[in-house]
């Protein structure tokens, strides 16, 4: 998987996200400050009763990679090509009254082949009807790490777009429609365990076309001092594998896999209700939500298998499953605010959610003419309910503190039952309930004009936390100052999370803390100059209990999972205009895991402990240092240049595969504004 | 002696008289106190009116077109601006529409040449007093249905610290900024995680932060414990809004992988980027499950320890240190209570 694909341009350099670029664009039509605030009378061409602006960015993106490129693919994934980097499209009427419309507004990025794609489009007319439509699409590698020790194999195509139709949009009765569409197409992972659930693994990779459709009708309705919003919603997803494995299949193991074909369609339908009643009067607000939704799920799968066995038998192999899931989930919430004075304000908030998930199914499997049928069901409640209460006090116009207590009961219920005599999942069933408590306490203070500061910490605990590795006793600092002035600002925050989730036979914790301070100066209106750094540190350390040894693994007990890192992070940027016909970027953008501090792996007494030793850690650097050019050629056309190097370098090769890589991307375009 | 001779009469007619003089007394002093209690009243206001306020000419709208006789650069660019709608309806009342729907009545302020003290200048508010000035119109959304307890609110962020009315860049929301550098201009910390070799793609445009939170606030969601809302936007069922894109791990399914639907999505994902593959909290996959399949305490579905792995699973076998290589569908399964197929 170690590519080079050195490759040239005729014109020069680049790269940046598209939609950037039409930021870039947008600013540029009128008289922009150096931090892209737009200033001034807009800029544009006036046709009949409306005002038009738009910009068009064509041009040609390319990329040299070198190392291993599934990774960057997984990463990064600009390729060569021509490309509508961006455009954008904006038409307003001037009075207000358009005929058939007041509004049109279209921003594309990356249109042409980007990784990256999108499309925004809107157009409304002033009381009367407001449309919107988002087109997204994004490609990339999805890495097949757990199966290939390191590979990057396969592509993935997700895509969405949402329409949302709005009629009488400034009056007080609303109605709204819209469909939103996900689609996505990539490989899914079978492995199968021939011939037996003990048999050698065959990892298979078929593609899978995922489909989600949902289509939204809704009103809402405003009488005196209340709004009712009324949606209902349908949801339909379907799955579907495509096509058989071409055989043989190599396996980890002397098994041999000659023949293997599976189909497994999944529909999927989840319609939904949803009511929502806002209503305030002077020093009370209130707000009662309730929703249902009856999520079901049919399903088939068929498997078929030929070959021979480890020993070397001849197999023939099917498993054919049916069945249905449910989960119908029913919430509420309601939540009332008081304001007794024009300091104070008490906010209580009560929710429930209801989720219920059972589902059966049959399990026929056929070996060697063999039959083996069973009939599944399981069960999975959740019931939470909760509750919170929040006061403030504005002590002074600069001064105010908070409070608050959270409380949450939940119940958990299981049955978990299979036809099969003698599964130790057999007639399972169980029930447990869990509280959590916590408060929470801060203040803002504003000492300054232009500084303000936060600090707030949260205390709570959880009585009967559901796995090792969540919230028991814990707490969170979470702090951030800001001086802001017209052309400067300065900040800096720190946040802190600590989870200790102990008990006797082993125990879990877990310490966060960031560290971050940022900066930004607008020096005059052609520079400007702005930085961020955060340090990011988690420390953690986990009993586990696993088995190994061979050729009978033992249990072993006593060890801990240890993963530390820290994450040092730096994003600068300098904007400024070179004798006022340029505009130059600058930017550095570092992500460095400097680990425990460990510059080699020490050998450890035994080789479990060595496994889990040489995993405590992980560090590697990321550095993507990028410059861009804009050149105005005349008032209304600019030419863009752009470089951006992405460095991926890990230290230790915890993978099988040696995942570093490099790459120059790169492009050139000319953008076309009035 | 008639009188005398027949007292019952007088007696009664006394008793009926003293009850009537009794009554009239009764309701002589209740009026009187409440004659006082007015009074009282009246003199206090008189006399707060006058300690609070001191006499102001009445201060009337003027109507936009007259705000942008001075602030030209606002007005002549107003046209495209969402609240321009407002003024093009031409039915809205004054204290609705335009400039003085948010500065209020602009006569004083006209008149004085000027000013901050004679409008109302969002410049010179508390961050409570902004809030409630765009809540006056927009406090009824749905979308806007928490903003009164968001996390946002209680760190004193307020609207305009996100939103420039009068010289938005962006096409919509008139957001001050572009969405990501405004969310990054307080939290560096997420910028850094989207700077990460694995991470959703925020930076290059195709995601946005409001895919995942509402900046406005949210309902309590329903996995872990309903705390810790971080804005994070649910869909109508509370659900995770992964699921919005990762459909297919939303099922539902036979068996469900139950520390999905109690703990979420984050129990073993960092949700805006990692330094490892599949946005995994640990660079390998073994750790992660291993740290809660360790059969210890009364976690789990039956309260007996999370259910630790094979004694036929040798963890010095590679093969199983890649815990998803066979148990692939470990967000959920149809066919199989350990997630082989």
């Amino acid at each position: 998987m170690r590519v080079t694909a050195m490759k040239t341009t005729l014109l020069s350099i680049l790269l940046i996200p598209g939609l950037a670029i039409t930021q870039q664009a947008l600013a540029q039509q009128n008289a922009a400050s150096a931090d892209g605030e737009q200033v001034g009378s807009a800029a544009g061409d006036t046709w009949a009763k409306y005002n038009v602006t738009q910009s068009w960015e064509l041009g040609y993106r390319f990329a040299s990679i070198g190392g291993n490129e599934g990774k960057y693919r997984s990463d990064v994934n600009y390729r060569d090509g021509v490309r509508l980097l961006g455009s954008s499209l904006a038409i307003h009427s001037l009075d207000g009254h358009g005929h058939w419309f007041d509004e049109i507004t279209l921003i594309t990025a990356g249109l042409g082949n980007d990784p990256y794609q999108s499309a925004t489009f809107r157009i409304q007319k002033n009381r009367l009807y407001r449309y919107d439509m988002l087109w997204r699409s994004n490609d990339y590698f999805n890495p097949g790490l757990t199966v290939a020790s390191g590979e990057h194999l396969e592509d993935t195509t997700h895509r969405w777009q949402d329409h949302e139709l709005t009629l009488f949009p400034q009056s007080a009765f609303r109605i709204h429609a819209g469909y939103g569409r996900r689609t996505e197409n990539g490989p899914t992972l079978t492995t199968e365990q021939e011939f037996n659930s003990q048999g050698d693994p065959f990892p298979i990779f078929q593609n899978s076309r995922e489909q989600y459709n949902e289509y939204r009708l809704g009103f809402d309705a405003k009488v005196k001092a209340f709004r009712l919003t009324v949606q209902r919603r349908w949801e339909y997803f379907r799955e579907d594998l495509a096509g058989s494995v071409t055989v043989p299949e190599a396996g980890t193991g002397p098994a041999l896999l000659t023949g293997f074909q599976s189909i497994g369609p999944y529909r999927g339908r989840t319609p939904g209700w949803m009511g929502n009643l806002i209503g305030e009067y002077k020093w009370v607000v209130m707000n009662a939500r309730a929703t249902y939704t009856g999520g079901t799920g049919d399903f088939v799968q068929n498997e078929t298998a030929v070959g021979t066995d480890r020993f070397g038998n001849a197999q023939n192999l099917q498993v054919a499953v049916s069945g249905t899931g449910n989960r119908p989930v029913l919430t509420g919430d309601f939540s009332m605010t008081l304001f007794p004075s024009s300091r104070l304000s008490v906010i209580n908030n009560s929710s429930v959610a209801d989720t219920r998930m059972d589902g059966n199914n049959g399990f026929l499997e056929t070996a060697n003419f063999f039959n083996f049928y069973t009939v599944n069901f399981q069960f999975l409640g959740i019931r939470l309910f909760t509750n919170s209460t929040d006061v403030r006090y504005r002590v002074s116009k600069k001064f105010d503190v908070f409070g608050g207590y959270r409380y949450a009961d939940r119940l958990i219920r299981s049955i978990e039952d299979t036809g099969s005599a003698g599964s130790p999942l057999s007639g399972v069933s169980a029930e447990q309930s869990n509280h959590t408590s916590a408060g929470v306490a801060g203040i803002n203070w504003l000492p300054l004009t232009g500084l303000r500061m936060h600090v707030e910490g949260e205390l709570g605990y959880n009585d009967n936390p559901f796995t090792p590795i969540s919230l028991k006793d814990y707490h969170a600092i979470r702090a951030r100052t800001q001086y802001r002035r017209k052309s400067v600002s300065f900040g800096a925050g720190y946040q802190e999370n600590y989870n200790n989730n102990s008990i006797v036979v082993t125990s879990y914790s877990s310490h966060a803390r960031s560290y971050s301070a940022d900066a930004s100066w607008t020096a005059k209106p052609g520079m400007s100059f702005d930085a961020s750094y955060s340090k990011l540190h988690l420390d953690t350390i986990g009993g586990i209990a696993f088995f190994a040894g061979a050729p009978f693994p033992s249990l072993v007990t006593g060890l801990d999972s240890i993963y530390v890192s820290n994450i040092h992070a730096l994003n600068v940027g300098v904007r400024f205009a070179v004798a006022a016909r340029a505009d130059l970027y600058l930017g550095y953008s570092l992500t460095k895991d400097t680990g425990d501090g460990r510059s080699e792996l020490a050998a450890q007494s035994t080789p479990a402990a060595q496994v889990f030793y040489n995993v405590q850690t992980f560090p590697l650097t990321y550095q993507t240092p990028l410059i861009r050019l804009s050149v105005r050629i005349s008032e209304k056309l600019r030419w863009n240049a752009g470089y951006q190097y992405y460095g991926y370098h890990e230290e230790f090769g915890l993978l099988a595969q040696d995942q570093n890589y490099r790459a120059n991307t790169g492009y050139t375009s000319l953008l076309w504004a009035f | 002696m008639r009188m005398a001779a027949n007292p019952r009469p007088s007696a009664a007619l006394n008793g009926k008289r003293r009850q009537a003089d009794t009554r009239l007394a009764a309701r002589r002093r209740l009026e009187l106190c409440l004659r006082a209690l007015c009074g009282f009243a009246y003199l206090l206001a008189v006399a707060q009116s006058g300690l609070t306020q001191t006499p102001q000419p009445v201060n009337h709208f003027i109507g936009s077109d007259q705000c942008g006789l001075c602030h030209v650069d606002v007005y002549k660019s107003f046209y495209r601006n969402p609240h321009y709608k407002s003024i093009a309806a031409g039915n809205t009342p004054p204290d609705k529409t335009g400039c003085e729907g948010c500065h209020g009545p602009g006569e004083r302020h006209m008149a004085a040449g000027g000013g901050k003290d004679t409008i109302a200048a969002f410049s010179q508010m508390t961050p409570t007093q902004m809030t409630d000035t765009c809540l006056g119109c927009h406090s009824k959304d749905f979308s806007r249905a928490n903003i009164r307890r968001s996390a946002h609110t209680e760190a004193d962020v307020v609207c305009t610290n996100c939103h420039s009315i009068h010289g938005s860049p962006t096409p919509k929301f008139l957001l001050a900024k572009k969405q990501t550098e405004l969310c990054y201009g307080c939290h560096a910390p997420i910028r850094a995680q989207f700077s990460m070799p694995v991470k959703h793609r925020v930076n290059e445009g195709v995601v946005q932060c409001t895919d995942c939170h509402n900046p406005h606030g949210n309902f309590a969601p329903s996995w872990r414990t309903g705390t810790g809302s971080n804005l994070v936007t649910a869909s109508h069922d509370n659900e995770e809004p992964c699921l919005k894109c990762h459909v297919d791990k939303r099922g539902p399914f036979v068996y469900e992988h139950a520390s999905v639907r109690v703990e979420g999505c984050t129990a073993c994902h960092m949700p805006h980027g990692s330094t490892n593959a599949k946005l995994l909290r640990r660079p390998v996959v073994f750790t992660v499950c291993l740290e809660c399949h360790n059969g210890a305490g009364t976690f789990g579905r039956e309260n007996q320890g999370v259910v630790i792995q094979s004694a036929s699973h040798n963890i010095l076998d590679p093969k199983y240190q890649q815990c998803t290589l066979c148990h692939v569908r470990i967000h959920g399964s149809n066919s199989d209570p350990t997630f082989l197929r």
